[in-house]
């Protein structure tokens, strides 16, 4: 579908010539995020420079019903940068500028395009960092976190990105400037809209300035890598920790297919005959960090480690990650493609769902690598398989998606951090009943009563799942009768 | 109206919706029958309540097994109050107000609908965050009808010290390019800052001791947080501010119990609240679609 005559001259009027993109091969660099099963061409992308340029855009887009699809770097994992094919993409990429640094207030004000990490190099040398770092952190936009609400290794202990803003400026659908929040957290009255815009996937509306808060550097950092004959005694460590009190600020688990590919790629030396490898970092206070050493070192023995390395400086640390950065990127030495899906399980029911996908896998016949954040039960199974091999990706999606479904009927999530975008929005009704599903609606309508603002996305919609939406399964809770949905 | 199941509240709501009658949560309709824990599974350090239950029952509950709900308000209120009037104390410093701390809630809209958000893992970006979107909404959206927590670990020890000064700003500048890392942070406006260090015994004598050098503190008893507490309760207003403008915030002000790494100060007097239009407008919206009979008033 085209645009309506004369919209791409007034986008042009909007934000000048040179940031309306239409030629097919320019906007083919827009097809897709970092999930590149999904592609779409959009009729045009643009790129304001502005807070006042993306409400030009949004107001007409809003007067004429066009629908749009906000987009950082296009690292998202879910689709939920997807182009619409008859809507247009904003891109935030030149509005990157960090538009003040406040460490009085310890708070950054920046635009939406601003890197993740250029956040923390920016206060880095005043002995602050910005907490959430989602994997893609060196390139992902701060405007993109709050689309999605990012974690990353570290949310255990130190939250996501909902947790760390304090305030934003949204354009809302209808081309409107919604100021929310500000330096003080939590200083609004009334119903918390920033809590419910954070993690909205671009579906009630667009950040344009957002307000961080920066954390201070620890005193100290500690991490211990734990070497394990099975992933089982990995798991009983991590039990162990949580139950002692130990708040570390990562905790994470690679099995041995993990290991190997890491091995491959990356040669990071982890102990010959490990099963599986535990990652738990501390941060805090030096006595603190001390303590707690201590304690995991014992309880990690006890529970079966053969060997555990400890990094005490920042270059010991990067050998210690290596591995476990770099696992997804290693993945291509040992398979020609991968699927990865993050669903989330309560940490008590870890032992089980891994287990049964141990079984989904041997049933399927693909192989699956697990290496995932253990201290919050966020899994991130990485199903292997050959897009060449007919037929073989559409095994890998079916195993993935029983995956998920395993992790709701754990009580469980069906995303952790990738959110649900276009990938798993035909999903939805596997964790959220007709009602759940329906108040969302009403939320998303209440931002957006025409339904422009990255319209396919998290809800599930007859269009994209077909007209009978998948089956309301019931909630192992709501089977025994503890509750109805959650 | 006294419902003793989520069942019979909606009931109610519709048939008030049905009818055309008003209510106010809190005062035409209790929830302290609805105040069960239903479940506490303490390996994942989360909870699953009825927003009826008082804090006081909670805590007793969870410190059987050695946990907390890290959220400390003034006086005893339910679950379902802490949320939609997001009541916090002085460990909000380093555990943050009640959005931080919720993972999940059942709603009762106002024409009936039950409908659920978030979940019970403390890691979860599936659908709407309807948990936070009710903080702060003082009962006018939904009836807030269950609410899954996070939890923490009790700490094994715990010290207050307070610090006697003419100068908080100063003192707060001090602690805050520091590398402590206390769990409660007051300034009780005119005079004193205190402050909770929690953690492990040795570690928090550690603490105690660098932050009684550093900004010539002493150790004291717990008695100044529900001193905190009673002034915040007894304060008229909750005024917002740029963390770094305490020095300023508190020549203006006579005296109150400020937060000032969140940037919140409990006053004597009212404060307007600041709503802008756009704001306003979506109030408004989430009304009419949540509750479009404007049952909750």
């Amino acid at each position: 579908m085209t645009l309506p005559g004369g919209f791409v001259d007034e986008l042009v009027a909007a934000v000048g010539a040179s940031h309306v993109v239409t030629e097919p091969e320019a906007l083919a660099t827009y097809e897709c995020d970092g999930l590149t099963g999904w592609r779409a061409l959009p009729a045009c992308v643009v790129l304001p420079g502005s807070a006042e340029e993306v409400q030009a855009v949004v107001r007409l887009c809003a007067r004429d019903r066009v629908p749009f699809v906000a987009r950082g770097a296009g690292t998202g994992l879910s689709g939920g940068a997807l182009p619409v094919a008859e809507g247009i993409v904003v891109s935030v990429a030149r509005m990157k500028r960090i538009l003040e640094i406040d460490l009085e207030s310890e708070r950054v004000v920046v635009e939406p395009g601003v890197a993740n990490l250029d956040v923390t190099r920016a206060v880095a040398t005043d002995g602050y960092f910005y907490a959430p770092d989602p994997s893609s952190q060196q390139v992902c936009t701060i405007g993109g976190n709050v689309a999605e609400n990012s974690g990353g290794a570290h949310c255990l202990k130190h939250g996501f990105t909902v947790n760390h803003v304090t305030g934003a400026k949204v354009v809302l659908p209808d081309g409107e400037l919604l100021e929310l929040g500000g330096k003080a957290i939590d200083g609004d009255e009334g119903p918390d809209l920033l809590g419910v815009v954070i993690g909205s996937e671009g579906t009630l509306g667009i950040a344009v300035e957002v307000t961080l808060r920066i954390v201070r550097q620890p005193e100290l950092v500690v991490t211990q890598l734990a070497a394990f004959r099975s992933i089982e005694h990995a798991g009983e460590a991590v039990s162990a920790i949580v139950a002692s009190g130990i708040l570390p600020s990562a905790m994470e688990i690679m099995d041995t297919l993990t290991i190997q590919a890491a091995e491959e790629a990356y040669r990071p030396g982890y102990p010959e005959g490990a099963g599986s490898v535990l990652l738990v970092e501390l941060d805090g206070v030096a006595a603190q960090v001390d303590e707690d050493a201590d304690a995991v070192d014992r309880l990690c023995r006890a529970a079966g480690a053969f060997e555990i390395r400890i990094a005490r400086d920042a270059a010991e640390r990067a050998v210690l990650w290596l591995g476990r950065k770099g696992a997804f990127a290693a993945m291509g030495r040992i398979s020609p493609d991968y699927y990865v899906q993050d669903g989330v399980v309560p940490r008590t029911q870890l032992p089980a769902v891994l287990r049964r996908i141990d079984e989904l896998s041997a049933a399927h016949g693909l192989r699956v690598g697990n290496v995932f954040h253990a201290g919050d039960g966020n899994l991130h199974p990485l199903v292997l398989y050959d897009a060449k091999v007919k037929g073989d990706y559409e095994r890998a999606k079916a195993l993935a998606d029983e995956i998920l479904t395993a992790c709701v009927e754990a009580g469980g999530s069906l995303t952790g951090e990738h959110g649900i975008g276009v990938d798993k929005a035909c999903a939805m009704p596997s964790m959220f009943s007709e009602r759940d599903l329906e108040a969302f609606e009403r939320v998303r309508r209440a931002f957006d009563p025409d339904g422009i603002a990255n319209p396919g996305k998290v809800l599930p919609t007859p269009r994209l799942c077909g007209e009978v939406p998948g089956p309301y399964r019931p909630h192992p809770l709501e089977r025994l009768g503890l509750a109805e949905r959650f | 109206m006294r419902p003793r199941t989520i069942e019979e509240a909606a009931a109610l709501l519709a048939g008030a919706s049905a009818a055309g009658r008003r209510i106010r949560i809190g005062e035409d309709l209790v929830t302290d029958a609805l105040d069960r824990v239903l479940e506490h599974e303490a390996g994942d350090l989360t909870c699953t309540v009825e927003a009826g239950i008082r804090l006081s029952a909670l805590r007793g509950r969870l410190a059987a097994a050695g946990q907390r709900l890290s959220l400390d308000p003034p006086g005893d209120p339910t679950i379902g109050a802490c949320v939609a009037r997001r009541l916090s104390g002085p460990l909000s410093h380093r555990f943050g107000p009640p959005r931080d701390l919720v993972l999940g809630v059942t709603l009762v809209l106002g024409d009936g609908t039950v409908a659920s958000s978030g979940g019970k893992v403390v890691k979860n970006v599936a659908g709407y965050d309807l948990g936070k979107l009710v903080c702060g909404s003082e009962g006018r959206l939904a009836l807030i009808a269950r609410v899954a927590l996070r939890l923490h670990p009790l700490p094994a020890a715990s010290t207050t010290v307070v610090v006697e000064t003419d100068d908080p700003a100063g003192i707060v500048g001090e602690l805050r390019r520091s590398s402590l890392q206390p769990s409660a942070l007051d300034v009780l406006h005119p005079g004193r800052v205190a402050l909770l260090f929690e953690g492990r015994e040795e570690a928090v004598a550690a603490q105690v001791e660098a932050a009684c050098a550093l900004v010539d503190g002493a150790a004291a008893d717990g008695a100044v947080w529900d001193e905190a507490r009673e002034r915040q309760a007894r304060a008229l207003g909750r005024l917002a501010f740029a963390p770094g403008e305490l020095a300023s915030v508190l020549a203006s002000l006579d005296e109150a119990v400020v937060r000032p790494a969140a940037g919140v100060a409990y006053v004597a007097t009212p404060v307007e609240a600041g709503s802008s239009p756009a704001a306003l407008g979506l109030h408004r919206a989430l009304k009419e679609r949540l509750d479009p009979a404007a049952v909750l008033v």
